[in-house]
């Protein structure tokens, strides 16, 4: 008879046993934030419509001070998602060589990280020259 | 008792024993291959070799070329027939392991590439960057699941050979995870062990490396053959032994002294020049550069560092491209445990012990003398490595052999005689007292401290310099451990991954050796390859020891040494030269053959 | 002379008398260039014969010391005291079963290393005669990082979906996969994708990307993982483009 007895050891509360799964679970936490966004979104898009007076009820939610609360919890979680989701990046791509030298990851998260924020102030830009345009 | 019934039974699954169960599988697919290893295949201590492999594949480089370095290396003690064989299939066991997968250093081109190693005519050795070993280990494992012929005893460990009329017909082992018996039946027994370097206390092996295959083989009657020439390497780390490959001087890496000197022109290695040239200063043997450390600290040319005097390994001018390139494994040993930094530091060095010539006695098909025993690798002695292995011959070797074992085991056991299981059964049962007893027994003597004194004493006895009196102390010392042995205390009396009761059984393995190592030492009057002496026995005695030692196992008493001839083909013994003197012989030598 | 001394603690399991593992603390004598792996054998060799761990090479190449060091997976023989100045508390390797003390049940990840088919189906035969087979350094970059793995388990202790599912392939044996899918001799792939679209497969990472932190030999399996499911995306998207005659016995 073997007098083995391997011992399995409980999984219960995982994600608190290392900095690095807190710091996960954060990064998962906030995708909440951007899921949350998105039916504010939906929801703009269901007033508008619904016609004109439904859209500006809308406009007016949005510009409420517990909303433009809501909203900057939002974009902070999104950043957040954001910059830990380009933290990640340069591990789920397929090596990346440029001039025979493997680029290293730290490039490919500042990279990403970088045309995220260009991208955010040209849509900013253009928003902003839109709507400015539409006020005249 | 579990009973296994297999065709062949292979001990160890480093190189040559994967090679071996590969060779067996391929050979007869229908057979049963049963593998047998006291660790995870990729454990095996295959995977800390660094530097490389042998196999000729250079225009200007010939087979000729790789014999003569081989023999004049072993300073004439090989088997000069084996060598030829062996020489002969380096390079197809190369291409097979590149066929396999093994990621071998490429040109641009996407042929393989060649690099310098000490004492070689000509570069011949393929390498994996510097964990050589450890892509042929892995690649040789990964391969083995292929074959569903082979059966895998992960982590069983050895307790005895089982012979029944006169022939290896099974081997007794204990599964370390239940600590329950198993009779592995077979009709051929290989071991491919490997060898006993942590019988000396400074040695880069690791910590299985206890020469368990030897032992038993010697305890049945079988004897080992050469046991006094063990290895040192030259550059090794302070403190733990650990390795720097020889391929550090290959790739034109430099040994100084403490004045900055290369001091190994002073030994009849040099002239030191700028551009490394083959056979000569840092790319001299093994033997001849432990040697000249010796004589530097004896000079105290040497520089005192924290565990002991050292040299200094320079490989700062390679560049960090080619160090990272080609020695990165070594970059991060020094790093990570010296704190120093190759790229802009030297690397404190000194000899440490590395590798065991001797081992079982085998022919050219790897049978030993006791019939259906077969073996391969560093535990046994095929006659290539003679008094001193040349680098890189030793995983071409396992590759080469390991094949050979494999296939002649599958020989043996296809025509080998019915086996009387009953008779196996008892024999494995009484075969598992000594080891069941050793648990019951009230010891009062530590493992640790028995272990320690005899690596303590093989150092001081069979260093790289030899003299009578102290190697006369050392077999005294030992006899005495062995006796203390017999007290010895397990404190741990479970049977789940009871790893105190093995560390004692490989003990008692290791005192065996050691013991055939000190009295084929003691008897050996006179300097060969890595037995050196300075008792008056300072040169090489072609007249009385141009032979094979062979220790022979006597229960309860020293060991008796005999001799055996050496098999001299054409290469007859020679002054053994380096650097200059080395080239200006081999011209007088080709002048004298073109005359006669 | 009363030398420096350092506590290690070490989480015991001897089946044969613990229920449950348990700690207990060892007192060492300190010295700055001491490993985990040191201190553990001056216990088992002066303090302690009871205390059961694997090791062997000393030098992080041969896989076996892998154990969580303050919670951490890594290598006892490359861990120093001297970074733990508050002490040290030694457990067997994470999301593994312990067999007993440090050594944990490897029978699991064994039979994933075995299913990953991790060998070179060629591509094109080859005979021995003909020599080598050829491929660039460029070749060679492609796959050798992921041929540096020593199998010693740290990327499974620090993935959370091999705790809750033992099941999934992990990233060790991914990674091994995938050495040899980009292998240029290597003709598998095909034969490898059933794995990695399977329920054992690719889809059980959640991306936490921990496993390349720990890896003591930069292989980046992370990597490997989630590269495959882009390659299993791919795979799954051209399957069900490819017109019905090209699908085999589907439906």
């Amino acid at each position: 008879m073997s007098a083995r007895k391997p011992y399995i050891r409980p999984m219960a509360g995982w994600w608190k046993r290392d900095p690095f799964f807190v710091e996960y679970m954060v990064h998962e936490g906030t995708a909440f934030f951007v899921w949350l966004y998105a039916l504010e979104l939906l929801a703009g898009v269901l007033c508008l419509a619904q016609g004109e007076a439904a859209w500006e009820a809308y406009r007016a939610l949005l510009g409420s001070v517990p909303l433009l609360l809501a909203n900057s919890v939002i974009l902070a979680m999104m950043a957040y998602h954001g910059y830990t989701w380009f933290k990640i990046m340069p591990r789920t791509l397929p090596p990346m060589k440029l001039g025979g030298r493997r680029v290293a990851g730290a490039t490919i998260t500042a990279l990403g990280l970088g045309a995220a924020l260009v991208a955010s102030v040209l849509l900013f830009g253009i928003v902003w020259m839109l709507t400015s345009g539409g006020a005249q | 008792m579990q009973v296994f019934k297999a065709d062949v039974v292979i001990v160890g699954a480093g190189g040559a024993g994967l090679r071996a169960a590969i060779a067996a599988a391929e050979l007869d697919p229908a057979q049963t291959v049963a593998l047998l290893s006291k660790v995870y295949p990729m454990r095996s201590h295959t995977v800390a070799a660094e530097g490389g492999a042998a196999g000729v594949v250079q225009a200007h480089d010939s087979l000729e070329h790789h014999f003569n370095d081989t023999v004049s290396g072993g300073d004439w003690l090989c088997e000069q027939d084996v060598v030829d064989y062996f020489v002969g299939e380096c390079t197809r066991e190369m291409v097979q392991l590149e066929h396999w997968g093994c990621p071998w250093s490429r040109k641009e081109d996407g042929h393989i590439n060649v690099r310098p190693f000490g004492g070689m005519k000509i570069e011949r050795t393929w390498f994996a960057a510097d964990k050589t070993g450890f892509h042929i280990l892995h690649t040789l494992f990964q391969t083995s699941l292929k074959y569903p012929s082979i059966r895998r005893f992960d982590e069983y460990f050895m307790l005895d050979l089982i012979v029944d009329d006169g022939r290896a017909q099974g081997v007794l082992a204990v599964e370390i995870a239940s600590g329950e018996m198993v009779l592995i039946e077979a009709g051929a027994v290989v071991f491919a062990t490997g060898g006993a370097g942590r019988v000396f206390r400074e040695n880069t092996n690791g910590g299985i490396v206890t020469g368990d295959g030897m032992a038993v083989a010697y305890r049945h009657g079988v004897p080992l053959r050469d046991m006094e020439f063990v290895q040192y390497h030259p550059t090794c780390m302070p403190g733990t032994g650990l390795l720097f490959t020889e391929a550090c001087r290959g790739e034109g890496g430099l040994l100084v002294n403490k004045d900055g000197y290369r001091y190994l022109q002073d030994y009849g290695l040099g002239p030191a020049e700028d551009k490394p040239r083959n056979k000569a200063m840092e790319l001299g043997p093994r033997d001849r550069l432990s040697q000249a450390f010796w004589y530097e600290m004896q000079k105290g040319r040497t520089i005192d560092g924290r565990y002991g005097p050292v040299v200094h390994l320079d490989l700062r001018h390679l560049g960090a491209e080619k160090l990272h390139e080609r020695l990165p494994q070594i970059c991060e040993l020094a790093r990570e445990f010296m704190g120093v930094d190759p790229v802009t530091e030297p690397i404190p060095v000194r000899p440490a012990v590395h590798y065991t010539m001797g081992g079982i006695p085998v022919d050219v098909h790897c049978a030993a003398s006791l019939p259906g025993l077969f073996a391969a690798g560093e535990c046994s002695s095929v006659g290539i490595h003679g008094a001193n292995r040349l680098g890189s011959n030793s995983l071409a070797e396992l590759s080469v052999f390991g094949k050979v074992a494999g296939e002649s085991a599958t020989r043996y056991a296809r025509s080998a005689k019915a086996r009387n299981s009953a008779n196996l059964l008892r024999l494995a049962e009484a075969a598992a007292l000594p080891a069941q007893n050793l648990l019951r027994r009230d010891g009062s003597e530590r493992i640790a401290d028995i272990r320690r004194e005899m690596a303590q004493t093989m150092e001081e006895g069979c260093g790289i310099y030899r003299l009578h009196d102290s190697m006369q102390a050392t077999c005294d010392k030992l006899a005495e451990l062995k006796r203390r042995y017999q007290n010895v205390h397990i404190e741990d009396r479970s049977s789940v991954w009871n790893s105190d009761w093995l560390l004692a059984i490989e003990l008692g393995y290791q005192l065996d050796v050691a013991e055939a190592m000190a009295h084929s030492a003691l008897n050996r009057r006179e300097s060969r390859g890595a037995h050196q002496r300075l008792d008056g026995y300072e040169a090489r005695d072609d007249v009385n020891f141009l032979k094979h030692s062979l220790a022979h196992y006597q229960a309860g008493r020293a060991p008796a040494i005999s001799y055996g001839d050496v098999k001299i083909t054409r290469s007859r013994p020679r002054v053994r030269a380096y650097g200059a003197a080395g080239e200006a012989a081999e011209k007088q030598q080709a002048g004298q053959e073109a005359k006669q | 002379m009363s030398a420096a001394m350092a506590k290690v603690s070490v989480l015991r399991y001897r089946p044969e008398q613990d229920a449950v593992p348990v700690w207990q603390d060892y007192q060492v004598p300190y010295s700055d260039d001491m490993s985990v792996l040191t201190a553990l054998n001056y216990i088992k060799d002066d303090l302690d014969g009871t205390l059961s761990l694997r090791w062997s090479c000393r030098q992080a190449i041969c896989g076996s010391c892998g154990m969580m060091v303050n919670g951490k997976p890594a290598l006892a023989c490359k861990t120093f005291l001297r970074d733990y100045p508050e002490g040290i508390r030694v457990e067997a390797l994470a999301h593994f079963p312990i067999e007993r003390d440090l050594v944990v049940v490897m029978d699991g990840f064994m039979d994933k290393l075995q299913k990953v088919k991790p060998y070179i189906i060629p591509k094109q035969a080859r005979a021995l005669d003909e020599g080598e087979y050829l491929q660039t350094p460029e070749e060679m970059d492609l796959y050798a990082q992921f041929a540096g793995c020593i199998n010693c388990g740290l990327c499974y202790a620090a993935c959370p979906q091999v705790g809750l599912n033992p099941d999934f392939i992990g990233p060790g044996a991914i990674a091994l996969l995938h050495r040899y899918n980009l292998d240029s001799r290597d003709g598998g792939s095909a034969e490898r994708m059933a794995l990695i679209n399977s329920e054992l497969g690719v889809f059980n990472c959640t991306a936490v990307g921990y496993c390349s932190e720990v890896c003591p030999k930069m292989v980046d399996p992370a990597n490997a993982v989630n590269v495959n499911k882009v390659a299993s995306a791919r795979d799954y998207f051209f399957r069900f483009m490819r017109p019905a005659g090209e699908k085999g016995a589907c439906r």
